[in-house]
């Protein structure tokens, strides 16, 4: 493999120069080259939507005729602050969140835990528990939704073999807001002990034997040294489940295939409120509103960690 | 200006290029003895309980998919597959297009997978190991909204897309999906580690343009990383859901188009519902079966590095 | 990045190789079954339906007839079962412009959207000629799809008359009479109905309820009235609308009475549970007959049967077929409508799958039919009269919006237990944050 030469042979000195120069001028602008096309995507498909997002927020503006805008100031703001099914999404929205991102991290570090043990079969139990993670929200919740059916569900079945229920999964608001839950739970579990698990393996072997010289436990050592070790990619993994809570939408939409997230909306999200202004009732304007909300709420929710994150390892570096 | 043969530029095979760049990275383990315990039986039963737990799901769509909707409605439940499937595979493919979701999903995933690692490499480079103006900024902004859902921005990008005329047409699906803050901050990091600059130096006192410099050196030993990268960015597409649902409908479906017609009542047989989120699946589950290890190891990767 | 994936990586991109070949084969093979949709060289044409519910030309086997007489033209339909669905995905496509099919379903509580609102999508059928057709239509159908300046926006398919679908072998077992004069006399109003349902659910077999839901008690008895959500003039008059008071009134002390099997109606479970026999009686619209056919199944016939509705004639539903202004095949899709609206075919597809026509000629020629599945029951005569006697209902633009806050607001009385004037407040809620 050789490099063609470009082709002009220097004939005389002054064109060399200039050449040289052209050259240097490229040089220094080539990287914008190889940055340009992941920065044209960036900025048409990435920052000016976001952006645009606010300026439609100011606006009153239906599907139907998305040509015409009719500006409202903050009106579609103050709307939301006094609308009942915002509030009531921003609540499930939270109480979803939690009741997923909680047992999912919970047993993310057990797994992970015990997926760093000496054992036959390791790379299969690993996929295998990662496997969740390769379907979509749509092929999983679609199969939960049978699961959790009131009448024929498996699982009330099972319930009912042991004498609880029938539990009306899509009806009663805690039981509802569990079933859409689970379904989270079980295709993000597999995914999270990975992340715990590297995050396990890159802590240093010689705390864990100081540790064991001290005369510490197996359950000591797990609290005393895999868990701090493991602080930095806690944080990581609580950022982006919350994130990933604050944005729901296939699960509690493909639950009863509801934009209004059940008949008393008792487990509509922010994100499915969004779709359900939008494209349930067409207004555009609102929706927008909706959005911009959940992209500050991510970023205050961002944010705390961060802070919470500094302020412990500072208290820590005091030590 | 020539370029003497001696500028060729050395093509290492990539894994030793790889290996030698990488081992001083390694974190050195030689014994594990320390607390790498052997998993006695508690452990393994609760693994095998969480195995199950994963996979049972999956085989139960199965059962429900070689069912019919009259079985699915008896009590005690059926637990085993039935002689169902193909009838039902058959009718889904009739009512609700799966043939042509499949299809669509593959044109949309692959070209969303080529883009993203092409662009990705390049800015990925770029950050890397050339030196320009507003490089740290350019990239904090990158990694910055790296955090941010694309799902805020559908408002404005579904009135382009009507504007253009573009709903229900692939397009409207593929080209937002190109941009992936993660992939570029994933091959700037990839390539910190793995690209040694003496090669680069090497290769520019030779005279090797940038672009030689790239395709030559940087391509090579950025291919793990941009399959892991290719791997992960595949699986992201064909599981994409709020977009899709937005900008296409059932006559010009994705897979996951198609799955959320089948739950909101596209077809009334739940036998057959299920049959069209087994097809839906497989070809992701294909994907899992025969890389998952490398799945594995990219996101066990992605984590130490993010 | 450790070495042994390093080493691995010529292997990897092998195998992601044939990971994308070997999807693109089962795309393929998926792909082939459903033939071309581009039209092929010489003038063959496919026509795009798409459609919601149950319109029941591809079981009437009207296609595969249009088709054969007509060679070269393929017809390619595409429903979706919950009419909200498709109404959204109507909109979005709209407003952008793509993906519109050549002919589109429009359900008569949209159809003064599309008159008052999207005149200008849609075509005029007038350049076709279609207001020769006139005459064949029932006057209020004709009326209520032509546009502000006269534009006719649609071609009525089907209309709604409803009476009361019931499982016979069910009552049988509950003791109560299972001859549908009887019963239609049993239950002359609302009232005798609900008290026919506390005598079932005293005998009833087990897991086996008196109706679906409240909602489609709701539903069918909203049908009887003239004016519902708005007044002739177009003002919303819903909430101080006595007649659907008192249709809220009956729905909620039938859920009081535990008389409902507690399935909204399209939901996954409600389908399921035609062939457990859940529920005894489904008010039925003539458009129901062909989804309780294609739900019940074989195991089902001979098992249902038809009776008169209590309380009077009344028309829940019926629909439109229009053109869009971005379809296709404009004028091949005008002429596959007038086929298929014309009385001949709605005669057939009432024998087929019960969708009443709206077509006068056809109404007469459809007067004697019976059915084998539901027993054998003088649908023509039931149906016919029902149509004969339905009042001629108000329409408005928001319709199928506020009847879906009402329905889901009666599901929460019945499913969830809430109190019924904090349900109607949360209807109240709900219809004001639809309408924006």
């Amino acid at each position: 493999m050789t490099l063609t030469a470009p082709v002009n042979p220097p004939k005389a000195l002054p064109v060399s120069r200039r050449e040289s120069s052209v050259r240097r001028a490229w040089r220094k602008a080539s990287p914008y080259a190889y940055i340009a096309p992941f920065f044209t995507l960036f900025a048409a498909f990435g920052v000016f939507p976001l952006i645009y997002t606010a300026y439609v927020s100011l606006y009153r503006v239906e599907l139907q005729t998305p040509g015409d805008m009719e500006w409202r100031g903050l009106g579609n703001y103050t709307a939301l602050l006094g609308d009942e099914f915002f509030w009531n999404s921003l609540r499930n929205t939270f109480t979803i969140g939690v009741l997923s991102t909680v047992p999912q991290l919970v047993i993310a570090l057990g797994l992970a835990h015990l997926l760093n043990y000496r054992m036959r079969g390791r790379t299969f139990l690993r996929t295998a528990v990662l496997l969740p993670y390769a379907t979509s929200v749509a092929a999983a919740t679609l199969v939960f939704a049978q699961l959790f059916g009131r009448d024929f569900g498996l699982i009330n079945y099972v319930l009912g073999a042991v004498g609880i229920g029938p539990v009306d999964w899509q009806n009663d608001t805690v039981a509802s807001q569990i079933a859409v839950s689970t379904v989270v739970v079980w295709r993000w579990t597999g995914y999270n002990a990975l992340i715990y698990l590297a995050g396990m393996q890159s802590i240093p072997d010689e705390l864990y034997e100081a540790a064991a010289m001290d005369g510490a436990s197996r359950w000591r050592q797990f609290f005393h040294v895999t868990l701090p070790g493991l602080r930095p990619t806690i944080v990581f993994t609580v950022i982006v489940s919350t994130i990933g809570a604050t944005q729901l939408f296939g699960e509690p939409l493909l639950l009863e295939g509801s934009i209004s997230g059940g008949i008393s909306h008792q487990y509509q999200t922010l994100g499915l409120y969004m779709y359900e202004q939008g494209w349930g009732f067409f207004h555009l304007g609102r929706a927008a509103a909706i959005a911009w909300v959940m992209f500050l709420l991510i970023v205050v929710v961002v944010g705390v960690n961060a802070l919470i994150a500094r302020r412990r390892s500072r208290k820590e570096a005091g030590r | 200006m020539t370029a003497p043969s001696t500028t060729e530029v050395p093509r290492p095979p990539a894994p030793l290029a790889t290996h030698a760049a990488v081992a001083p990275a390694r974190r050195g383990r030689p014994s594990r003895a320390g607390r790498t315990l052997h998993a006695g039986p508690v452990a393994y039963a609760i693994l095998i309980v969480a195995v199950l737990v994963s996979a049972f799901p999956f085989y139960w769509t199965l059962v429900a998919a070689s069912r019919s909707n009259a079985d699915l409605a008896q009590v005690p439940p059926t637990l085993l597959p039935g002689p169902n499937l193909i009838r039902n595979f058959e009718a889904v493919l009739e009512e609700a297009d799966i043939g042509k979701a499949l299809l669509n999903s593959l044109i949309v995933s692959g070209s969303i997978t080529l883009g993203t690692v092409l662009c990705c490499t390049l800015a990925g480079f770029a950050f890397a190991k050339l030196r320009f103006r507003g490089r740290g900024a350019l990239l904090a902004v990158t990694v910055g909204t790296m955090m941010i859902p694309p799902q805020l921005g559908v408002i404005p990008l579904f009135m382009m897309i009507a504007e253009l005329g573009w709903v229900n047409q692939l397009q409207s699906v593929i080209l937002p999906g190109l941009v992936s803050a993660f992939g570029v901050f994933f091959m700037r990091q990839y390539l910190v580690q793995t690209l040694p600059d003496e090669l680069i130096e090497a290769a520019r006192v030779d005279g090797a343009s940038t672009a030689r410099i790239f395709w030559s050196i940087v391509v090579p030993i950025a291919r793990p990383g941009m399959a892991v990268l290719g791997l992960l960015t595949f699986m992201a597409a064909w599981n994409d859901f709020f977009w899709p649902i937005v900008a296409l409908t059932s006559s010009e479906p994705t897979v996951q188009v198609a799955l959320r017609q089948l739950g909101g009542g596209y077809v009334h047989d739940q036998s057959v519902i299920m049959a069209g989120t087994l097809l839906g699946t497989l070809p992701v589950l294909l994907v899992f079966g025969l890389l998952g290890r490398q799945i594995v190891g990219g996101i066990m990767q992605g984590a130490v590095k993010g | 990045m450790p070495i042994d994936r390093a080493v691995r990586s010529t292997t990897l991109a092998v195998r992601l190789g044939a990971v994308v070949l070997s999807g693109a084969l089962l795309a393929a093979c998926g792909g082939s079954s459903d033939g071309a949709t581009t039209d092929a060289a010489g003038g063959d044409v496919t026509i795009t339906v798409d459609l919601f519910g149950s319109f029941g030309y591809k079981e009437a086997g009207l296609y595969a007839e249009y088709e054969k007489l007509h060679p070269g033209v393929t017809i390619k339909q595409t429903d979706t079962e919950d009419e909200a669905d498709y109404w959204k995905s109507l909109q979005t496509r709209l407003a952008g412009g793509g993906g519109l099919a050549d002919v589109q379903g429009v359900e008569v509580g949209r159809i003064a959207s599309v008159t008052q609102q999207q005149a200008d999508k849609f075509e005029d059928l007038k350049k076709y000629g279609a207001d020769g057709l006139k005459g064949q239509f029932a006057e209020a159908k004709w009326a209520a799809a032509t546009g502000k300046n006269g534009e006719v926006l649609g071609l009525g398919t089907d209309v709604g008359p409803e009476a009361m679908c019931y499982r016979k072998d069910l009552f049988a077992k509950a003791g109560l009479p299972t001859d549908r004069e009887a019963l239609a006399k049993e239950w002359g109003d609302w009232d005798g109905y609900l008290e026919l349902g506390k005598r079932y659910k005293a005998k009833a077999p087990a897991k086996s309820a008196w109706l679906d839901s409240v909602g489609s008690l709701y539903s069918i008895m909203i049908g009887q009235e003239q004016e519902r959500y708005y007044d002739a003039s177009g003002k919303l008059i819903w909430e101080e609308n006595p007649a659907l008071r008192a249709a809220w009134d009956h729905s909620v002390k039938a859920a009081a009475d535990g008389l409902s099997a507690k399935l909204d109606q399209w939901s996954p479970q409600w389908n399921q549970a035609f062939s457990a026999g859940s529920f005894a009686t489904m008010p039925c619209p003539a458009w129901m007959l062909g989804y309780i056919k294609g739900q019940a199944g074989e195991t089902g016939k001979g098992k249902w049967d038809v009776a008169a509705l209590p309380g009077g004639a009344g028309n829940w539903g019926g629909s439109y077929l229009a053109v869009p202004k971005a379809a296709q095949h404009k004028k091949e899709a005008y002429e596959l409508i007038k086929w298929l609206t014309a009385p001949e075919q709605q005669a057939r597809l009432f024998e087929k799958q019960g969708n009443f026509p709206s077509s006068t000629g056809a109404i007469e020629k459809v007067a004697t039919a019976t059915d084998p599945y539901f027993s054998n029951a003088p649908i023509g005569k039931i149906f016919g009269d029902a149509a004969k006697a339905a009042p001629v209902q108000v329409l408005g633009v928001h319709d199928q919006n506020i009847a879906q806050q009402i329905t889901n607001a009666l599901s929460e009385v019945e499913r969830k237990g809430t109190a019924p004037e904090k349900a109607w407040e949360n209807a109240r809620k709900g219809v004001a944050n639809t309408l924006g």
